[in-house]
């Protein structure tokens, strides 16, 4: 029996170096490819508590994401992450969680953490003088005065929807704003059984506060799409001019079919003639104008333009990530009409809205949005900081002045939609666009409210696109919204 | 009357294969200090590492650890003084590491849930088990002087064992199922306390096929035919293996424990390997279990699911739903890396039965590969002890038990240790002296005092004779 046991002994022998082997390679080698396997929480969490994790300011120095040691005593994770920024800046800062972020906190993670292989040299250095190692400080483009005025103004509105404000001339993100939102502060807890139940409640929320709406959403543009269709007119009939006349039916029947459309109220255009300078029909908004000038244009112009202004983009990041505002060809000219008003199955999103005025005020160049001024490490050395860049060409300098002339109409005009805007009322030159878009199936939900301006008008310092669900008209319940975020940024700014 | 002198046995301390004269109790008593103070090392780190002090209990779970060992330590003077001295010592330093993490995991709050994976009392049950297995330890010693007794037993331990076996598939699920598992291999009394009848079947089952092998292993080893080099069995000696065959199939079927069916079939197949030195059994063996096994996964879903988890634990919603504990078990132990966490510096809670089946786990991620090899290597010679044992006993009865047992420790530490480094597919059994639980801690000693009484039977030096030399011949039978 003893040469049988021997054999045997020699495959216990196999088993337990098969098993030592194994467990070589599964220690040894293979710890790198399953540190980075995306549900490996050890590894998260080990990355996210090696370092104080670095703060995030906004552009004018106010801290609206910051950490400091943890304070309870069983704590095993060593720093607490709060934000004084609160629900307001939600849509900038997302949250730092146990289990996930969003928003800044992930799309400038590793910089934040402090585990970015940019911050080596830093980290070398602390390391030999003795420094405790701190993540980088994000500071956002964000201006404390406008998001201030945009979340509070979104708020006394009560209604859901959001709020993106532009620099024209660099593509800074001024004011983000959606609401309802949530206050990240809670989620910051480290009781995971706690942090579950909240996640829990804000997921089944029927409101979504856990949506940015001004990047994530995406709504019918109604009215303001008239500047797209305006500018593909204009460019591409350069014998047309904003005081030409142009078809203005108080009634149009769609071509090809017995469906009339009307204006709002079924309004005349302009003097009831049939016939309105373009300028007129834009500030008054005359759907059956611009439903014929989108036929005569064809559907295919429509979208090249849409696309030039940063539509039917799915790559678009800020460098948070941004929801493809589209432009669908449609299969008919009737359906052609529909699209050139900014209804059929036309959607932007809020920073959409805002890019329209934006590549308006800025001369017809649209510049790349972005929310990530600059990255400082803990000794206040630049990591990286981001260079103004051009997104796109839209319209030449020419068409930009000739719609950033009807956009003035819109509020200056005494009937504009939205006159109750203009220079005496509210202290400043605003140029803008109203949308009341219907939706809903069968248009049974209530109206969208959309309003895009850029101001003042003459040295555009803002554009802001506002768009409110289920808000009713752009004029009375969008507007005035853009109105106090423009009003806020120029007096923090110093220019009114 | 012709006068042959004979030398009397010569005691060569040189010679492995021949008994030594030292009992060698002494070496069995310090390398039990070392395994003391590798424990008592262990409670410290952890206390350090969770409490940032010495926590006050450690004293009490070190001295209880401490006196139930030695008690067993003194049964071996007493009941079994030329046993293997190596054989206490690494139980014992298992067994103290497994209370060490238990202890552990209880002392630290899972951020998930916002409590410990253990309730506080697990340390203390966890000691009072090991006292109880080691009260097993010292029956046995006590009890069964020589190993040749258990022989007599053959068909009661195999009907005990086949009992054992059937009873959680015969009782209903809400007394033998495995809450979450689908595993029908406990027997529960109350809430609280449950049993599990495999532990103790294996141990039966292996001292029945010891004995019943050695009472067919003639006819097992030599009938049969030859074919291309295989002496293959006659047909109607094939009766044995297959009714561990079926026994073994039906406890994969009924009680969806592929693990225990795998070390009950492979011990089965290792003895009668040892029995009859006969290959063609071995091949026939692992054969009939493959294909078992494989007709099992198409027919059993669980068995086809565990496959799957096997090869692409990584794959589509596996991570997060069926292979979950497996990848949870893999991130702990690529966190521990060579050196590891250190005890108390990892976060074991995050993975699923870190307690039980996958106790493995926990140790790579805070002891590192170093620690893991060590607790390997522990195993390894706990077994080769064994082995060796079985080499050196001279009655073919307890050669049998004596390979069959330390063979099946090798299985079941292969299979779990396997598992949970995706060596082989991950079954959940325990793994000996360290998972969480009483039956598997009672019958490890018990395992542990079946080797230390055959290798002190082994090991014991012949009688002298006491005869004046050169007038009786005496003759030595090796």
């Amino acid at each position: 029996m003893n040469r049988a046991l021997r054999r045997i002994s020699i495959a216990v022998l196999v088993m337990f170096l098969l098993l030592l082997i194994n467990v070589n390679y599964l220690q040894g080698f293979e710890t790198a490819s399953l540190a980075t396997e995306p549900g490996n929480s050890r590894a998260f969490y080990a990355a996210q508590n090696q370092y104080e994790r670095g703060s995030i300011v906004t552009s004018d120095g106010e801290t609206i994401a910051a950490s400091k040691p943890s304070t309870g005593s069983n704590d095993s994770i060593k720093y607490q992450r709060y934000y004084p920024g609160g629900a307001a800046y939600a849509p900038v800062t997302g949250y730092d969680t146990l289990y996930s972020q969003t928003g800044i906190e992930a799309a400038e993670n590793s910089l934040l953490s402090g585990n970015d292989s940019a911050l080596d040299v830093r980290k070398f250095i602390d390391l030999i003088t003795g420094k405790s190692t701190k993540g980088a400080t994000v500071q956002v483009t964000i201006n404390s005065a406008a998001q201030t005025a945009a979340y509070n103004a979104l708020a006394a509105s009560g209604k859901a929807g959001a709020v993106v404000a532009i620099d024209p001339s660099t593509g800074k993100i001024l004011a983000m704003a959606s609401y309802p939102s949530y206050n990240p502060d809670v989620l910051a807890t480290h009781d995971g059984t706690q942090l579950i139940k909240l996640d829990n409640q804000l997921l089944a929320d029927k409101s979504q506060p856990l949506l940015n709406r001004a990047l994530q959403g995406t709504y019918p543009p109604g009215s303001t799409f008239k500047i797209v269709t305006s500018s593909a007119l204009l460019t591409q009939n350069p014998g047309t001019t904003i005081n030409t006349n142009v078809d203005s039916p108080t009634q149009l029947t769609l071509t090809q079919t017995s469906h009339v459309l009307t204006n709002d109220d079924g309004e005349a255009c302009g003097n009831g003639s049939g016939q309105a300078p373009l300028i007129t029909a834009f500030a008054q908004s005359c759907d059956t104008t611009f439903a014929k000038i989108g036929e005569d244009l064809g559907a295919s112009s429509l979208n090249a333009m849409a696309t030039k202004f940063g539509m039917n983009n799915p790559n678009l990041t800020v460098p948070l990530s941004v929801a493809q505002s589209n432009y669908t060809i449609p299969a008919s000219l009737a359906l052609t009409a529909y699209s050139a008003i900014g209804q059929f199955d036309d959607t932007v999103s809020p920073l959409q809205e805002a890019m329209f005025s934006a590549a308006i005020a800025n001369g017809g160049t649209l510049m790349k949005p972005y929310l990530v001024q600059q990255v400082t490490a803990s000794d206040l050395s630049t990591v990286t900081s981001t260079t103004p860049s051009v997104l796109s060409q839209p319209v030449s300098s020419s068409v930009a002045s000739d719609v950033g002339k009807m956009m003035l109409a819109v509020v200056q005009d005494s009937d504009g939609t939205a006159y109750s805007f203009n220079q005496n009322v509210v202290g400043v030159e605003i140029a803008g666009k109203t949308g009341t878009a219907q939706n809903g199936v069968n248009n049974s939900g209530l109206d969208d409210a959309a309003f895009t301006c850029f101001a003042p008008y003459a040295n555009p310092k803002i554009a802001v696109g506002v768009i409110i669900q289920g808000g009713g008209y752009g004029a009375t319940a969008a507007a005035p919204i853009a109105v106090k975020v423009i009003q806020a940024y120029l007096k923090a700014t110093g220019n009114q | 009357m012709s006068s042959i002198t004979a030398p009397s046995p010569a005691v060569d301390p040189n010679n492995p294969l021949v008994p030594g004269g030292r009992s060698r109790r002494r070496t069995e008593l310090i390398m039990l200090v070392f395994a003391f103070a590798l424990v008592a090392f262990a409670f410290a780190s952890v206390g350090f590492s969770l409490k940032g002090t010495l926590p006050s209990r450690t004293a009490e779970y070190m001295g209880a650890y401490i006196v139930i060992v030695l008690a067993a330590h003194l049964a071996m003077r007493r009941f079994a003084p030329w046993a293997d001295p190596l054989l206490l010592p690494l139980a014992a330093l298992l067994n103290g590491l497994g209370i060490v993490m238990m202890y552990r995991l209880a002392a630290q709050v899972d951020p998930n849930t916002g409590s410990p994976v253990l309730s506080a009392s697990a340390t203390d049950i966890q000691i009072l088990f090991s006292a109880v297995g080691i009260a097993c330890f010292v029956a046995v010693l006590a009890f069964i002087r020589q190993p040749r007794v258990l022989q007599r037993y053959t068909y009661t331990f195999g009907a005990i064992g086949i009992l054992l076996l059937a009873l959680p598939a015969l009782l209903p699920g809400s007394i033998s199922e495995v809450p979450g598992t689908g595993a029908k291999i406990q027997i529960r009394f109350g809430t609280l306390i449950t049993f599990q009848p495999e532990e103790f079947a294996k141990l039966a089952l292996a001292i029945s096929f010891a004995g019943y092998l050695v009472a067919k292993r003639d006819v097992l080893a030599l009938a049969g035919r030859r074919v291309l080099g295989i002496d293959l069995p006659r047909a109607r000696d094939l009766g044995p293996i297959l009714v561990a065959w079926a026994a073994s199939l039906l406890l994969l079927i009924f009680e969806s424990d592929i693990g225990t069916s795998a070390v009950f079939m492979g011990l089965f197949v290792a003895m009668l390997y040892i029995a009859t030195s006969r290959t063609s059994w071995l091949l026939l063996g692992f054969i009939m279990f493959v294909v078992g096994a494989f007709a099992a996964s198409k027919l059993v879903g669980h068995v086809g699911e565990r496959f799957d988890i096997w090869l692409h634990p990584f794959t589509g919603s596996n991570p997060e739903n069926n292979a979950y504990q497996l990848v949870q078990g893999l991130y702990g132990m690529a966190s521990g890396g060579l050196l590891g966490k250190g005890l108390g510096g990892g976060q074991p809670y995050l993975t699923p039965l870190v307690q039980s089946d996958l106790v493995v786990s926990a140790f790579g991620e805070e002891l590192g590969l170093a620690g893991l090899m060590a607790i390997l290597l522990i195993y390894g010679l706990i077994v080769q002890r064994g082995l060796r044992t079985s080499m050196l006993v001279k009655d073919p009865f307890s050669k049998l038990l004596a390979g069959g047992l330390s063979f099946m420790l090798a299985l079941q530490v292969f299979v779990i240790v396997g598992g949970v480094t995706r060596l082989i597919p991950l079954t959940g059994i325990t793994t000996p002296f360290l998972s969480q639980g009483g039956s598997s801690l009672v019958a490890s000693w018990i395992l542990i005092a079946l080797l230390a009484r055959l290798s002190d039977t082994a090991r014991r030096p012949p009688p002298r004779s006491i005869q004046e030399e050169g007038l009786t011949q005496v003759v030595t039978l090796k």
